[in-house]
């Protein structure tokens, strides 16, 4: 359904000339910086996956959906969205796509929700019936109903990524992008978002494709996660083999009964503690500060094991932060 | 879609525009007081370099006025569709061309009706410089009434002419990104230049305002034939022609230029 091949993206901007005449000056500038945004990126993503597309501020998110969308052309490399190539056939691909930028609205500012919506679906020659069918849908799924004539300038911005949702999906696209969607969002209002990705994606089948910088979204809603670092792909799989190729160790705090005897090879950060799996990281009075990786060694044995030292009264166990394991990655 | 049903989508965009600006009536009203006030003042320099000069290197009070009108009015039709091309750069500094190029619509028809600007002021004080040279030389017989309908032709020829140079001036700005200078140049300055007639201007000036900046294809060549009866009938024509080509090949240097388009950070 989208498919990148060795995409690049380079930016050449002139060196700005100060002084009179400078827009002339800096016109027949010969000086340029040059600055590689993304570096030879490729991936496939079928019809039905939701993927997540993570990366720290100005990885390459941005540019990446950028050009998969066709506002941007890459520099050398191949998009094709449903066998099309969204540069070269920009208004065909762009009619099966809906595209949110959380940072901004596609909706007309000063005029009422609705008519947004009435322009757009001019624009995609989409039928009065089909229009009113699938606006009474989403004005139940996403609450339109409050604000539907009030001029966009005056929505909240939770009421403004809903219409900008409602308004991207109204000529019913195929694939839809999403630069961060839930940025700057209130609890209930990213749930809100959330549940409608989720039913959209598993009910009608919609490609889509998410940037974001809440990991919840991608734990929650992605089963697969693409990684950009410094413009090239770190990692591209599902969430759950991220957390393990990463391996950040789980914390376990255990309170002993009575007394107890940690044995020697788990000790401490000494040599030879790398080969156990489980390692004592601080031992205050009877609690005591476990790390132990999960993937190579099973919660029983580590209860067996920590049995062996003392009488157990209590256990806690945390498992590693998606946000951690994330900055791991980065 | 059909050339039909664009249409009509042009002209809700264009409805919706409006409605837009109407939203902010006290600064609707007050721009458009505004834009009177200095039409006015224009209009008077206009008058005053009239009165004091009179005739310009054989050049008539009438036939003087005459070149304003047609360029005042060119303009005002360029700038009542074609105004969001001239401020392209608002939309290249903060990105905002990144919606437009989101539409299943040629970005320049999704550009132009993004804000359409009623020219009230322009159309009266052209119209009425128009009226009143072209009532000057009818009185003394130096035109007859088909000046009327020629000068409602390169009317329409002018405004093509110009918003190619404005298109081409602008997309200039996917390089750059600030175009302010440029356009001033291109634009502002050449403009200016051809209200008064070219033979005014040293050789490798006029060829500048024919040739590579061709406002004066907009009213000096034009006035030429219908004012003059210099050259032929077939100036008309090639004026089509002419503006036709400068549209073809700006056209051509904007659909490349979309292709540097560097968006901005997010």
């Amino acid at each position: 359904m989208i498919e990148a091949h060795n995409i690049r993206k380079e930016f050449k901007t002139p060196v700005v000339k100060e002084g009179r005449f400078s827009g002339l000056r800096t016109l027949f500038t010969r000086e340029y910086r040059t600055k590689e945004a993304v570096r030879g990126i490729s991936f496939q993503v079928e019809q039905g996956e939701f993927v997540g597309y993570i990366g720290p501020n100005g990885a390459g998110k941005s540019t990446t959906i950028k050009m998969l969308t066709g506002i941007l052309h890459p520099t050398s490399g191949r998009v094709s969205i449903g066998g099309m190539n969204p540069h070269k056939e920009r208004r065909s691909v762009v009619n099966n796509l809906g595209v949110v930028f959380g940072q901004r609205s596609q909706l007309w500012w000063d005029l009422p929700v609705k008519d947004s919506y009435d322009i757009l679906a001019k624009m995609y020659s989409v039928d009065q019936a089909d229009k009113e069918w699938r606006l009474g849908q989403f004005a139940e799924l996403l609450d339109l109903q409050a604000f539907w004539e009030t001029p966009v300038r005056k929505l909240s911005l939770g009421q403004r990524m809903r219409a900008d949702l409602a308004a991207a999906m109204l000529h019913d696209p195929g694939v839809l992008f999403l630069d961060e969607p839930t940025i700057g969002l209130d609890v209930n209002a990213k749930r809100n978002i959330r549940h409608f990705l989720k039913l959209i994606n598993e009910q009608f089948g919609k490609t889509i494709l998410l940037t974001t910088h809440d990991m919840d979204d991608i734990e929650q809603l992605c089963n697969r996660v693409m990684v950009i670092n410094n413009g090239e792909l770190s990692y591209d799989g599902t969430v759950r083999s991220l957390r393990d190729t990463i391996g950040l160790p789980t914390l376990i705090t255990v309170t002993f009964r009575g007394p107890f005897a940690i044995p020697e090879q788990f000790q401490g950060a000494g040599e030879g503690s790398r080969a156990v799996p489980l390692r004592v990281t601080s031992a205050v009075d009877n609690a005591v500060t476990i790390e132990v990786n999960r993937r190579e060694m099973n919660t029983l044995d580590i209860f067996k094991e920590l049995g062996r030292w003392g009488e157990l009264d209590d256990i806690d166990m945390e498992d590693p932060d998606f946000e951690d394991v994330i900055h791991k990655v980065y | 879609m059909t050339t039909r049903s664009w249409l009509s989508l042009y002209a809700l965009l264009i409805r919706t525009s409006i409605k837009s600006r109407m939203q902010y009536k006290f600064n609707f009203i007050l721009a458009s007081f505004l834009a009177a006030l200095i039409q006015i003042s224009e209009f008077l320099m206009v008058a005053i370099v009239l009165y004091k000069f009179g005739a310009i290197q054989g050049w008539s009070m009438h036939e003087i006025a005459y070149l304003f009108a047609i360029m005042t009015l060119s303009k005002t039709l360029y700038r009542t569709f074609g105004d969001e091309v001239h401020h392209l750069e608002k939309y290249l500094v903060n990105g905002e061309l990144d919606q437009l190029l989101t539409r299943p619509m040629p970005v320049l028809l999704a550009l132009m009706p993004q804000k359409f600007r009623i020219m009230l002021g322009e159309v009266l004080q052209g119209g009425f410089l128009l009226w009143w040279s072209l009532h000057g030389m009818m009185a003394a017989g130096q035109v007859g009434w088909s000046a009327v309908p020629q000068s409602l032709y390169i009317i329409v020829t002018g405004a093509v002419i110009l918003f190619s140079i404005g298109l081409a001036t602008a997309t200039f700005g996917f390089w750059t990104t600030r175009i302010t200078e440029l356009q001033n140049l291109t634009e502002d300055a050449a403009r200016t230049a051809a209200q008064y007639p070219l033979t005014l201007y040293p050789k490798w000036m006029s060829s500048i305002l024919l040739i590579i900046v061709p406002v004066g294809l907009v009213n000096y060549i034009p006035s030429l034939y219908i004012l003059r009866g210099e050259l032929g009938v077939w100036v008309l024509p090639a004026l089509a022609g002419a503006a036709l080509l400068c549209l073809g090949i700006s056209l051509k240097f904007w659909q490349f230029g979309l292709t540097k388009y560097q968006s901005t950070g997010s």
